[in-house]
C-alpha cells in the first residue's frame, strides 16, 4: 500500500458523474414514455399515467389506510425480528452451552427456509389476516438479523472488554457502556437490512396471506388487470424505500463510519 | 491437560444441548399433531413421507430438479449481467453515479412480486418469465458484490498486467477474474440463497412447474403435509449445495486472495 487513492472530492455544482446520472434518469423516463406509446396500455402505461394515479392514490384516504397497514405490518415485524434476533445472538455469545444449537442448528435452519414457505405455513395455521403478514416476515428477518449481531458480537475487540473489566467489575455497566457502544454499527445494519428485505417480502406476503395493506391491492388491481394501479404501487414503494435509504439510512451509515473509522 | 478435558465437555455440552433441542422439537411436533387436524399440523411421519416422494416420485422429482436448474441458470445470468455491468463501471468510472445511485437504487428498492406480476403480464407464463423474475430479484446482490470486487483490485497489478499482454481478454481471465474471484463467489453464494428463499415466488406466479407451483397446489388442495415436505426439501437442498459445492469454493478462492495480497 503506497499512497492510498484520494477520496472523491465533491466539488461544488454538478460533476460529470452526477450530470451522467441524471441524464440516466431522463433517458430511462424517456424511453419508457416511447415504448408506452408502442405497446397497449394493460403490458405498460406511460409515465404521466402512473404519476397521475399515485396521486390519486395519495388522494384516496382508503387507499392510504391500506398503505399505512403495510407500515404497521413491516414495523412490527422488524421490531419482533430485531429483539428476538439480538436475544438468541446475546444467548449464543455468552450462554456457551446454547452456542452450538443456535450458531449450529437454529440459524443454518432458519437462513435455508423458504420465504414462501413461512408465508404458506402462516396461512395453514392462522388463516388470510394480518398476523400471518408479520409472522412470515418476521421469520424471513430473523436469520439476517442473528447473523448480524453474532458477527458484531464475534468482532469485539477483546482486549477492549478486558479493558473495560479492569475498569469496572459491574458485568452490567461493562454491557451498557461498552459492549452496546461497540455493536451500534451492527445493530444498524441489522436493521437497515431487515428495513430493505421487509419491504421487499411484505407486498408479496400481504397478497397471497393478508387481507390488508398495499400487497391487498396489488392482488385486487391484478385480478382486475389494471396495470396502471399496479406500476403506480410498484413505483410508490420504490420512491418511499429510496427515499427512507436516502434521507434516514444514509446520513446514519455515514456518521457511523466516521465516528468508527479505525485510524 | 485440564483445559483440554473442559473444552471436550464443554463440547460435549453443546451437541447434547443442539442435538437434545432438536430431538425435542421433532416429539413437540409429534405430540402436538395428535391432537391438532391433519390439515393444520401433519405428523412427523406423514411429512417424511410427503419428502420421500421427492425421491420415489418421478413426477415430484422433477418438479425439484426444474427448479434447480432454473436457479442455476437465474445466478448464472444475474453474475454474468453483473459482470459486465461492473466491468463498464470499471472501464469508465463516470458510470460509477449511474449504477450506485440509480439502477442499484432501482433494483434495491424494487418489490420482488413486483417483478413476479409484470413479468406475468409481459412475457406470459413460462419458463423464460421465471428466469427473468429470479434474474432481475437477484441481480442487485450480485452487482454489489462485483462492485466491490473490482474497487479492491490494485491499481498497480492492472498495470502490471497491461505490460505483460495486450489482450484485454487474455489479462480479464489471467488477473481480473482470479482477483475478483473471492467476491464473485461471495455474490453468488448470496444470490443462490435469495433466489431459493424468495426468489420461488416467481413460480407461484408464472410456471406450472417447479417446486413453487408444487407448493401453490399443495396449499390450493389443504394438503398441509406437502406443503410441510416442501418446505423442508427446499431446505435439504439448499443446506446440501451450500455446504458440499459453494462453501468449499468460496473457501479455496478466498484462500487464493490471502496469499496473492
Amino acid at each position: 500500500m503506497t499512497d492510498a487513492a484520494p477520496a472523491r472530492k465533491s466539488r461544488p455544482g454538478w460533476s460529470r458523474a452526477t450530470l451522467l446520472a441524471h441524464a440516466f434518469t431522463v433517458l430511462f423516463l424517456l424511453a419508457w414514455w416511447g415504448y408506452s406509446k408502442i405497446v397497449p396500455a394493460y403490458q405498460l402505461p406511460g409515465p404521466w399515467l402512473v404519476a397521475q394515479r399515485i396521486v390519486t392514490f395519495l388522494r384516496d384516504p382508503d387507499e392510504m389506510r391500506e398503505l399505512g397497514l403495510s407500515v404497521v405490518h413491516v414495523g412490527v415485524a422488524i421490531a419482533i425480528a430485531f429483539g428476538l434476533g439480538c436475544a438468541l445472538a446475546a444467548l449464543a455469545h455468552w450462554v456457551r452451552p446454547f452456542r452450538l444449537l443456535i450458531d449450529g442448528r437454529l440459524t443454518p435452519f432458519l437462513n435455508a427456509f423458504s420465504g414462501i414457505g413461512w408465508l404458506f405455513l402462516g396461512i395453514l395455521w392462522f388463516g388470510l389476516d394480518s398476523f400471518t403478514v408479520i409472522f412470515a416476515v418476521t421469520l424471513i428477518l430473523l436469520p439476517f438479523t442473528i447473523i448480524n449481531v453474532r458477527t458484531g458480537l464475534q468482532e469485539i475487540d477483546s482486549d477492549l472488554l478486558e479493558l473495560g473489566r479492569s475498569l469496572s467489575r459491574n458485568r452490567f455497566r461493562s454491557a451498557v457502556k461498552i459492549v452496546i457502544p461497540l455493536l451500534v454499527p451492527y445493530l444498524f445494519a441489522a436493521l437497515r437490512n431487515s428495513f430493505g428485505v421487509s419491504w421487499k417480502v411484505v407486498l408479496t406476503a400481504e397478497l397471497f396471506g393478508g387481507n390488508a395493506g398495499v400487497g391487498y391491492l396489488l392482488n385486487v388491481a391484478r385480478q382486475q388487470f389494471d396495470t396502471e394501479t399496479i406500476f403506480a404501487i410498484i413505483a410508490f414503494i420504490l420512491i418511499f424505500v429510496a427515499c427512507a435509504e436516502i434521507v434516514v439510512f444514509r446520513p446514519i451509515q455515514r456518521a457511523l463510519d466516521r465516528r468508527y473509522a479505525r485510524g | 491437560m485440564a483445559d483440554a478435558t473442559k473444552s471436550a465437555r464443554d463440547r460435549l455440552l453443546q451437541h447434547l444441548i443442539a442435538e437434545g433441542a432438536i430431538v425435542a422439537a421433532l416429539l413437540a411436533w409429534w405430540a402436538a399433531s395428535r391432537s391438532l387436524p391433519v390439515y393444520v399440523l401433519p405428523p412427523p411421519q406423514t411429512v417424511a413421507r410427503a419428502m420421500l416422494r421427492f425421491v420415489t416420485d418421478p413426477q415430484i422429482a422433477y418438479h425439484a430438479l426444474v427448479s434447480f436448474a432454473r436457479v442455476i441458470a437465474s445466478v448464472a445470468v444475474a453474475t454474468m449481467v453483473g459482470l459486465a455491468i461492473a466491468a463498464a463501471v470499471r472501464a469508465a468510472p463516470v458510470l460509477d453515479a449511474v449504477v450506485e445511485r440509480r439502477i442499484l437504487t432501482f433494483l434495491n428498492s424494487f418489490p420482488s412480486v413486483g417483478w413476479a406480476i409484470l413479468g406475468v403480464v409481459w412475457f406470459k407464463i413460462s419458463t423464460p418469465t421465471v428466469l427473468f423474475i429470479q434474474t432481475a430479484i437477484i441481480l442487485p446482490f450480485c452487482i454489489i458484490n462485483i462492485l466491490a470486487g473490482f474497487r479492491q483490485i490494485d491499481r498497480d497489478l492492472d498495470e502490471l498486467g497491461a505490460s505483460l499482454t495486450r489482450s484485454p481478454l487474455r489479462r480479464f481471465f489471467k488477473l481480473t477474474l482470479p482477483l475478483i474471484a473471492p467476491f464473485l463467489m461471495a455474490g453468488i453464494r448470496i444470490a443462490y440463497g435469495i433466489c431459493w428463499k424468495i426468489a420461488l415466488v416467481s413460480e407461484l406466479f408464472g410456471a406450472s412447474s417447479g417446486i413453487g407451483y408444487l407448493l401453490m397446489r399443495a396449499q390450493s388442495t389443504s394438503d398441509a403435509a406437502m406443503v410441510f415436505g416442501c418446505c423442508l426439501v427446499i431446505v435439504a437442498i439448499y443446506t446440501a449445495t451450500d455446504h458440499l459445492i459453494l462453501k468449499p469454493l468460496a473457501a479455496r478462492f478466498s484462500v487464493n486472495q490471502g496469499l496473492t495480497s
